[in-house]
């Protein structure tokens, strides 16, 4: 038993727990430490196999997801299979959900060791299995996580296949203008990795391509991807524009927020990697009447000859041993938030679209003008917090919106003059990284004026300028603020593609809709799937310097899996006793992890259907078992008569404080 | 407890907090983080100076006995934007309502206005009376010159049931 510091013994009587245990039936030994984890504590779970022989053992500590693989490799260093260690959980399952009842914590605890050795005696010793791997990645999102992913796998010799839905990589990183703190030029920064990537021999691009589906566990996936028709062929094209100054179409800018105009082909940004236009589908006018008389300028313009209507979607099927996710983010609509008027005011716009404007490639060529009336704001005002903190939309804080405002507050100042007011009304502001809060002092010294209060409504003057009410809790005074220019602080949500690729790659999704480590502090960077690894804003809402270390760390992480060629599985799968299988296939439909198949077999001539586990990509969880109407399936170290000697224990008449003893 | 106003050497009042937690089953009405969203919009402050982010932190410390014997609580115009608007789903309007219950409780005195309003209530079954108003034309019109139906006075079972509602509220 494990006190865990004070973690258990300080709710849970650890002294009566490890004095029951000791008079079970079978129990040789019992002890109880103030840290069973440390090397003292292994060293005792060593001694004590050794000198007393013992071919079982319970620890009593923290959930297994903690220490339970720490426990394992004492005892197989002790001599002993690892499958015979069981894990008791008396924190998060007793000492921690029961504080303030430490009598009944107690009790609690000695049923579930009670149960823990019933269960514990009918262990069974396992092996793992090895199975080689494939060494080559997938990195899904060619944003910054992606292409950093991307380069430092390529870099350590492993083949990458980079996936991106747009038709060029780059991501959010590319659309930004500066960089906080430094404020260096965000494009500056990007392009020459975008670059990188292309041009490394180990990397193979696919952009405007999607995933279609994934098969396969860890170490073997088999990943089918579909590049989307461009219409123009990647290697024909030169990138001169000729065809997008000949189309007819007018089409929103994607890339510019939609606050300028493209043509329906175009390039996707001026520093797209690869530098190949696109016809869009939908706005194409030959496309969308599927009439070979229609229009086809762009196809008399091009030189290159590059153009072709004709092109189809392409499959490509890959083998990868592992997957990088980086999809990214989306940014929060803020049109949802009818009090700021976005959507309805012109001039109240979003973080995202400042970045744009405030851009050199963007639509004011970099000049801050206000999109209502094209004129430089004399009065600026930041709205904090907008959809996030929020429990009407997403309860989180996303991290970027305080220093995304400082940034875009110091840019206006730079820009438009000491003349110019700039206020940001905010409640917390959080700088919190390395030299960020040197950059709010900054802010501070350049006189952008901080407003302790979040206004509740935005009006729209007659002259079409904002005005609002805000009360000012610094002062204790109700302020009215006009302003030429709103801009909200929208903040990081879950893009729609995370809930497709958690899909594709059994991947869970946090409550908030990102996508889900296997650990929130000891495995950051990994799915509970083997093998696929998480990287940026597609985890959780990030700046840049975390999605670049996260992106370098989940390299490192498949590094790890796929250095040595082969991997092992944990034996802990479903296992079917062919005799009883009758070939109802029940099993197989449920599998959430593909991991069932059927084969025939011949029994006294008469052909058979059976189920077949592939040991590979089951994940021991349990569907089949609870399923199947025979019992032939069952999960090692769970079967039926596993669990119900554990449901037998459980339901031994117990006294209100600690049990009695069989 | 451990917190003293120093302006007034007040004390917070751990019962009546409990009391208050009470009626407001938990804290879910006061988890207020003090963007003051609500006071920025609020409808009551220009001319009352009702802050409702001060009524939520003030609830939060302890200060309910204090808050439920002053005058700012009947100041709410009941515009219910605080709630609407509020990111944390608090609510100082039902904080404010619950002390308003508490100060009829501990018979602090109820402003006027609000005394008028029930016995208005229990002679013609309306909260505000029946006025004249003055058309363009300015005649002064009433319910009888504009052909309107006369208001018929509560039933005197919805008057007896109402003193005795009242009494019971007054231990």
């Amino acid at each position: 038993m494990c006190h865990c510091g004070l973690n258990i013994s300080g709710v849970v009587d650890v002294e009566k727990v490890a004095d029951y245990a000791s008079n079970l039936q079978g129990v040789v030994i019992s002890r109880h430490y103030q840290y069973m984890c440390s090397e003292p504590g292994q060293r005792m779970i060593r001694d004590d196999i050794r000198t007393h022989k013992l071919n079982r053992i319970i620890i009593a500590a923290c959930s297994p997801r903690m220490h339970e693989e720490t426990f394992r490799k004492a005892a197989t260093e002790a001599g002993l299979n690892p499958y015979l260690v069981e894990i008791v959980n008396l924190r998060e399952h007793v000492s921690w959900p029961h504080a303030e009842e430490p009598d009944e914590a107690t009790a609690k605890a000695i049923s579930l060791v009670r149960i823990g050795v019933a269960h514990v005696k009918l262990l069974k010793p396992l092996k793992k299995k090895k199975v080689s791997v494939e060494k080559s990645v997938l990195v899904v999102g060619g944003g910054i996580a992606g292409i950093q992913a991307s380069l430092d796998l390529a870099n350590a010799g492993l083949k990458v296949y980079l996936v991106e839905k747009t038709p060029s990589i780059g991501g959010r990183m590319a659309q930004l203008d500066k960089t906080f703190p430094t404020l260096d030029c965000s494009a500056c920064i990007l392009t020459p990795k975008m670059v990188d990537v292309s041009k490394n021999q180990n990397v193979v691009l696919f952009t405007n391509s999607e995933i279609k589906s994934v098969a396969g566990f860890v170490g073997n996936y088999d990943v089918t991807v579909q590049k989307n028709p461009r219409f123009v062929e990647e290697a024909k094209c030169v990138g001169c524009e000729l065809c997008t100054k000949a189309c007819p179409v007018k089409v929103p800018n994607r890339f510019d927020e939609n606050l300028s105009g493209t043509r329906a082909i175009s390039i996707y940004s001026p520093y797209a990697v690869p530098k190949v236009a696109a016809i869009s589908p939908n706005y194409c006018l030959r496309l969308k009447t599927k009439n070979k008389t229609v229009c086809g300028k762009c196809e008399e313009a091009c030189e290159a000859k590059a153009i072709n209507f004709e092109q189809e979607p392409e499959t490509v099927r890959l083998r990868v041993g592992s997957v990088v996710v980086a999809v990214g983010s989306g940014v929060f609509d803020a049109s949802k938030m009818r009090e700021f008027g976005y959507g309805r005011f012109q001039n109240v716009i979003s973080n995202i679209e400042f970045e744009r404007i405030s851009n050199a490639s963007g639509p004011t060529t970099g000049k801050i003008l206000n999109p209502r009336s094209g004129k430089a704001p004399n009065s600026l005002v930041f709205v904090q917090c907008v959809g996030s903190r929020d429990k009407r939309f997403n309860e989180y804080c996303c991290r970027v919106g305080c220093m995304v405002s400082l940034k875009q507050a110091v840019l206006a100042r730079e820009k438009l003059g000491k003349d110019v007011n700039i206020y940001i009304c905010y409640n917390d502001l959080r700088a919190f990284g390395k030299g960020y809060e040197e950059f709010y002092q900054r802010a501070r010294l350049m006189g952008i004026n901080f407003v302790a209060g979040i206004p509740s409504d935005i009006r729209s003057a007659i002259d079409g300028s904002l005005y609002f009410d805000v009360f000012e809790s610094g002062t204790n005074k109700l302020v009215e603020l006009h302003a030429d220019l709103v801009v909200l602080a929208n903040c990081l949500v879950a893009c729609e593609d995370t809930e497709k690729i958690g899909k594709l790659f059994h991947v869970l999704r946090s409550a908030d809709g990102f996508l889900l480590e296997a650990h929130p502090k000891l495995r950051p960077l990994e799915c509970s799937t083997p093998g696929i690894f998480l990287a940026g804003t597609c985890q959780s809402p990030k700046d840049i310097p975390d999605t670049v270390s996260q992106a370098s760390g989940a390299a490192a992480k498949v590094m790890d899996l796929l250095s040595k060629g082969e991997i092992e599985l944990e034996p802990l799968k479903a296992i079917v006793d062919e005799d009883l299988c009758s070939g109802c296939r029940i099993c197989e439909t449920l599998c959430p992890f593909m991991a069932i198949e059927t084969k025939s077999r011949r029994k006294k001539g008469a052909e058979e259907l059976t189920a077949k586990v592939v040991e590979a990509m089951c994940q021991g969880c349990g569907l089949c078992g609870a399923a199947c109407p025979t019992g032939a399936i069952s999960i090692q170290q769970y079967s039926d008569c596993q669990v119900l000697a554990q449901v037998e224990a459980a339901l031994v008449e117990t006294s209100h404080h600690g049990g009695t003893v069989r | 407890m451990s917190l003293t106003d120093l302006m007034s050497r007040a004390k917070p009042n751990p019962v009546s907090q409990k009391n208050m937690l009470a009626r407001l089953r938990g804290r879910g009405l006061l988890n207020c983080f003090l963007c003051i969203k609500c006071t920025s919009g609020c409808t009551a402050l220009k001319l009352l100076e009702l802050k409702p982010h001060e009524i939520e932190k003030l609830v939060n410390f302890g200060f309910v006995d204090e808050l439920a014997s002053s005058d700012i609580i009947w100041t709410c115009a009941t515009c219910l934007k605080c709630i609407q608007r509020c990111p944390q789903k608090a609510s100082p309007y039902h904080v404010i309502i619950a002390l308003r219950n508490l100060a009829v409780e501990k018979e602090v005195r109820v402003p006027e206005p609000y005394m008028k309003a029930v016995s208005l209530i229990l002679e013609s079954g309306l909260a505000e009376p029946i006025q004249k108003v003055t058309s363009k034309k300015m005649e002064v019109c009433d319910r009888e010159s504009l052909g309107l139906r006369k208001t018929n006075p509560p039933k005197e079972s919805f008057q007896a049931a109402f003193m005795k509602a009242l009494e019971e509220k007054q231990p």
